[in-house]
């Protein structure tokens, strides 16, 4: 293990931010850390830096506790969201600090800095004050100043937050490969759950200052702990649908609109148990009216989504559900229809607390690479 | 019977003296018709948000026209244009609650308190503030205050709606709900709305129509679908689209049967001929260099065609995201199901023909769309 | 709309006008008085009109004052150099120790810092005789009376609280994450000091710097308590024109023309840097 984290606790006048939060990264992975602002993601980044200290807990790198070590004792490497560069510096010398810090020659601190903004593709404006960049510039050079002291852990706050949409896309792209070249033990903090599934070797969800789940991100889309989880990926939102759980002829079963949707045998138990019904938008589709199952519905209005056709329907009942299909598929655009469930593809939680009720033949596939 | 609800003539901004100033608006022509909603977008500085000020009046207009509902405006203070707008920085009235805030226009043009009353609820009710009417706005998180400045918008009786940024603050699982439910507001009730955004997917969302800008030009003025399918030009095609279009550098061959594009690598697309119009033909043949775009989700995996080498697969949940190593540069394309990609793996793509948009590559003006060549 | 800025533009040039008049038309006519002889200075009703004459400056110079009656040594040279001296030192001992303190204020939120800080403040807040009677009877016994150091010291209370305040805004402003950032890329707490607090604030530090000069240089009751004529600035100098045989306006005027034209080059020459050291400080404070 690179990183432990252990019960780490930390409040700022009175309010608690972390909670007893505890994690382990293993050398050379990537940890996404996912979860609202305000979760206290950036709070958990600055511990591992070093700039504040726990109240409680103990953090350690490679082995040795960091309780007490300044932060640039710590071998790291951090690249800001807001990307805090040094103002009065060239971004050849904001690029080169951690080597000069390491006082390393002037020949290898040259071709250091020369590689990485190769490699970053900012070679022609090395000589530029930050402000002299654009902002997809700065974000580059801030990750070049995060690599150039080649740190066992790099932790990333948000870096692609505030660069523009398409910029924004090819570094999703580029960054995961650059950042596996490295063979650093990365953290990587995102509240764009798209980033989270393209980043992570794993997903730490953070809310309320706790872990509420760590696991690769088909785990988390697939099987997502909660319902604030299931609400957290995915877009649109997961619909989420009050039902009770009967037994029927044909094994367990919710009802919709008086419709029948079969769920796995091992929710006989659940039988009555006030519970949700969580349905991706994808695995909802448009049925004719006599297929099995169809549930009437009137579509509202539909929208163009990221290469997908987002429809908004409202059953006999007045739930809202939302359905998505890609682009260029034939649908309903308003007025009545009818939808079928994929019913494999729902997911039971249990109504009180929103935790998720497995069904027992869920296999969680490996990650994608 | 389409009736233009607003009109902007070849409507200047300077910022500074006219003709010497920073010209942030240039000559930008807009018709609007009655019941539309329409999308200014681009990114910051391009002059989106001139133009809504301008609308409004809260920014004098050096050159141009705007006429709303057939009534010349752009000399009118902004009381006397009747719009409604929704401010991107919230702008609630500090001192009072957020019901009172919604309710402020309806209750000086003199509504009975009942009405006034109902038609809050069900505002509130569709934006999912109903919880915080009876709270002032200090009190109530960044979201929440731009659903209220929204609801205080939405809710007046007027010929415009101007909405400024209306969504940029609000929380990632709420924006797809609100979006259908705003749309289908706005749409019963025949309302027009101006919607300025930086966010290409709220605007692909909403808006009937979009009007693309930069650097203070209109660059294309269309439905997202025309967008989508004919970007007027190089900026439209990459700025809009998500991932952006695929755009590699290609100079046209043809030969008995086939029209083929040879790539930077050597490498070569070919097509028959009978897949192109003669026209454009001869149009690209006389050209130097084309930029050839197609979109991630038009770049198929085939059995055959031409190789390319994955460099990333990423899995989104519900699309996959596949970057490969194609002709010399990054080809990116889009699958709706899972990939059984790793990095390294060789593929084969087919492009087809009538997904290709070929750009002049220095002006970026589009050339063609698929078979059809452009004007 | 037009028509509404050129009415603007018409009352903001008079109401301009009318301040600069009011504010400058004093120094413009010391300025005048600083050439011409008692005598013109005197007469009724003032004029304009006279013939100038730079006797005013000469005796100044020269250390001699020719009165009616008699002849006058004056120091005005060697209070000049006090002054300068004074100036100078204290805002260089108020900068050593207010800029780092100002950085510990700003960054460093210890317990009780808030009201050490404004404990320093509040020193600006009581008069300054108030100050200066104890004061006067500490330094006799220690004997710092009538010395530069004591003045120096003493100076402290006009120039430490105006450093301390304007600095720590601009520290203030500085954010944490570009410290974070260069600790974290492996530099010491005394290197992130030195290369990132300290330039990134440099306009402030010039600004209070500047500003602590002029106030340490216009300061006369200190001085006038504390110093003999050999330490006197030109402040307390300029009393010794007030002679028994009269009152030499002449004098006062070149000597105070002497005295405000350091501060008034210096001023001119960094206007920017002030209005921006100030407003800040008057935010941030």
């Amino acid at each position: 293990m690179s990183l432990v984290l252990k019960d780490i606790r930390k409040s700022f006048k009175g309010d608690l931010v972390l909670d007893g939060l505890s994690l382990e990264v293993p050398t050379g992975k990537t940890l996404v850390l996912f979860g609202p602002s305000g979760a206290g993601k950036t709070v958990l980044l600055r511990l591992i830096a070093g700039v504040i200290e726990p109240d409680e807990g103990e953090i350690s790198i490679s082995g040795r506790n960091m309780s007490g070590v300044e932060p640039e004792d710590r071998g790291i490497g951090m690249a800001f969201q807001n990307f805090a560069l040094f103002p009065h510096m060239s971004a050849h010398d904001n690029i080169a600090s951690p080597l000069t810090a390491q006082k390393q020659t002037k020949s290898t601190i040259q071709s250091g800095v020369q590689s990485l903004a190769r490699l970053l593709k900012i070679e022609h404006v090395l000589g530029h004050k930050p402000k002299e960049l654009s902002n997809g510039q700065k974000q580059r050079t801030a990750l070049a100043r995060a690599l150039a002291g080649k740190p066992d852990v790099l932790l990333l706050d948000d870096p692609l937050r505030n660069v523009d949409a398409k910029l924004r896309f090819e570094m999703r792209l580029e960054l995961p490969r650059l950042i596996k070249d490295q063979q650093a033990t990365v953290i990587y903090v995102t509240q764009d759950y798209k980033e989270a599934m393209a980043f992570g070797d794993e997903i730490a969800v953070i809310n309320g200052g706790q872990v509420q789940q760590v696991g690769s991100p088909a785990q988390i889309y697939l099987s997502p702990a909660n319902t604030d989880i299931a609400r957290l990926f995915g877009d649109p939102v997961i619909n989420l649908l009050d039902v009770t759980p009967k037994a029927g002829a044909s094994g367990p079963h919710v009802l919709v609109s008086d419709q029948i949707v079969p769920l796995p045998e091992n929710h006989l138990g659940d039988v009555d148990r006030a519970c949700v019904l969580g349905l991706r938008p994808e695995a909802l589709r448009f049925v004719g009216a006599d297929s099995q199952g169809a549930i009437p519905v009137t579509v509202e209005t539909e929208a163009p989504l990221n290469e997908k056709t987002v429809t908004l329907a409202v059953t006999a009942r007045g739930r809202e559900i939302m359905l998505s299909r890609p682009a260029g598929t034939p649908g309903p655009s308003t007025g009545p229809a009818h939808i079928g469930i994929n019913a494999r593809a729902a997911l039971l939680f249990d109504r009180a607390t929103g935790a998720l009720i497995p069904a027992q033949d869920t296999k969680i596939e490996g990650k994608v690479a | 019977m389409s009736e233009i609800m607003l009109q902007i003539s070849n409507v200047d901004k300077f910022y500074g003296p006219i003709d010497t100033g920073v010209h942030a608006v240039k000559d930008v022509s807009i018709d609007v018709e009655r019941g539309d909603i329409i999308a200014l977008l681009g990114s910051s500085g391009c002059g989106k948000t001139s133009t809504l000020r301008m609308i409004a009046g809260f920014e004098e207009v050096s050159r141009g026209t705007i006429s709303i509902a057939g009534r010349e405006v752009h000399m009118l203070p902004p009381v006397k244009r009747n719009v409604a707008m929704a401010f991107e920085g919230y702008s609630l009235y500090p001192t009072v609650t957020v019901r009172d805030n919604i309710a402020f226009a309806l209750k000086s043009s003199g509504k009975p308190a009942s009405e006034v009353a109902a038609k809050v609820d069900e505002i509130a009710e569709m934006l999912e503030i109903t919880g915080i009417l009876d709270k002032y706005p200090s009190s109530i998180s960044g979201g929440q205050q731009q659903r209220a400045s929204l609801a205080r918008a939405l809710i007046r009786d007027a010929d415009l709606y101007l909405l400024d940024e209306p969504m940029g603050q609000l929380e990632p699982q709420l924006r797809t709900l609100l979006r259908g439910r705003i749309k289908y507001y706005i749409k019963e009730r025949g309302l027009t709305a101006i919607l300025v955004t930086h966010d290409q997917t709220e605007a692909n969302a909403l808006a009937d129509k979009i009007a693309v800008m930069e650097d203070g030009e209109m660059q294309q003025f269309a439905s997202p679908e025309e967008i989508k399918e004919a970007p007027a030009n190089l900026f439209t095609g990459t700025f809009v689209g998500e991932p952006p279009m695929n755009i590699f550098d290609a100079k046209a061959a043809s030969s008995d049967d086939t029209f083929a594009f040879s790539l930077q690598d050597g490498s070569e697309l070919s097509f028959p001929r009978s897949a192109f119009a003669s026209a454009l033909q001869d149009r690209v043949m006389a050209m130097d260099r084309v930029a050839l775009g197609v979109r991630p989700y038009a770049v198929q995996r085939s059995e055959t065609g031409a190789a390319a080498r994955v460099l990333a697969n990423q899995w989104l949940g519900d699309q996959s995201h596949i970057a490969a190593e194609f002709a010399g540069g990054t080809l990116v394309l889009v699958e709706h199901d899972r990939a059984d990609l790793s990095e390294g793996d060789e593929i084969t793509v087919h492009l087809d023909a009538s997904d290709l948009h070929i750009f002049e590559p220095d002006t970026g003006a589009a050339i063609s769309h698929g078979a059809k060549l452009v004007g | 709309m037009q028509s509404v800025s050129t009415l603007e533009r018409i009352l903001r040039g008079t109401a301009i006008s009318l301040v600069i008049f009011f504010f400058m038309f004093p120094i413009f006519w010391i300025f005048l008085m600083s050439f011409q002889t008692n005598e013109t200075i005197l007469r009724v009703p003032p004029s304009m009109v006279f013939e100038p004459t730079l006797t005013n400056y000469r005796s100044l110079i020269s250390g001699t004052l020719e009165g009616s009656t008699a002849t006058l040594e004056i120091r005005f040279m060697s209070n000049l150099y006090n002054s300068l001296f004074l100036s100078v030192t204290s805002v260089t001992v108020g900068l050593l120790l207010g800029v780092p303190a100002a950085y510990a204020f700003a960054k460093l939120k210890f317990r009780g810092s808030e009201d050490i800080a404004f404990t320093l403040l509040s020193f600006r807040f009581a008069p300054p005789l108030l100050v200066l009677l104890p004061l006067t009877i500490y330094f006799q016994k220690i004997g710092l009376a009538d010395t530069y150091l004591g003045l120096i010291w003493v100076y402290q209370l006009i120039v430490l609280p105006l450093i301390l305040w304007i600095v720590r805004g601009y520290f203030e402003d500085i954010p944490s994450d570009i410290e974070y950032a260069h600790r974290i890329a492996g530099h010491g707490f005394w290197s992130t000091f030195t290369k990132i607090a300290l330039p990134l604030a440099g306009p402030g530090i010039a600004a209070a710097g500047l500003l602590a000069f002029i106030f340490a240089w216009n300061n006369f009751i200190f001085a006038l308590v504390l110093a003999s004529a050999d330490k006197q600035p030109v402040t307390v100098g300029a009393l010794a024109f007030i002679t028994a045989s009269g009152i030499n306006y002449g004098q006062i005027a070149a000597g105070i023309m002497l005295s405000i034209a350091p501060t008034f080059a210096l001023a001119l020459y960094a206007q920017r840097y002030l209005v921006e050291g100030l407003s800040l400080g008057a935010v941030k404070g």
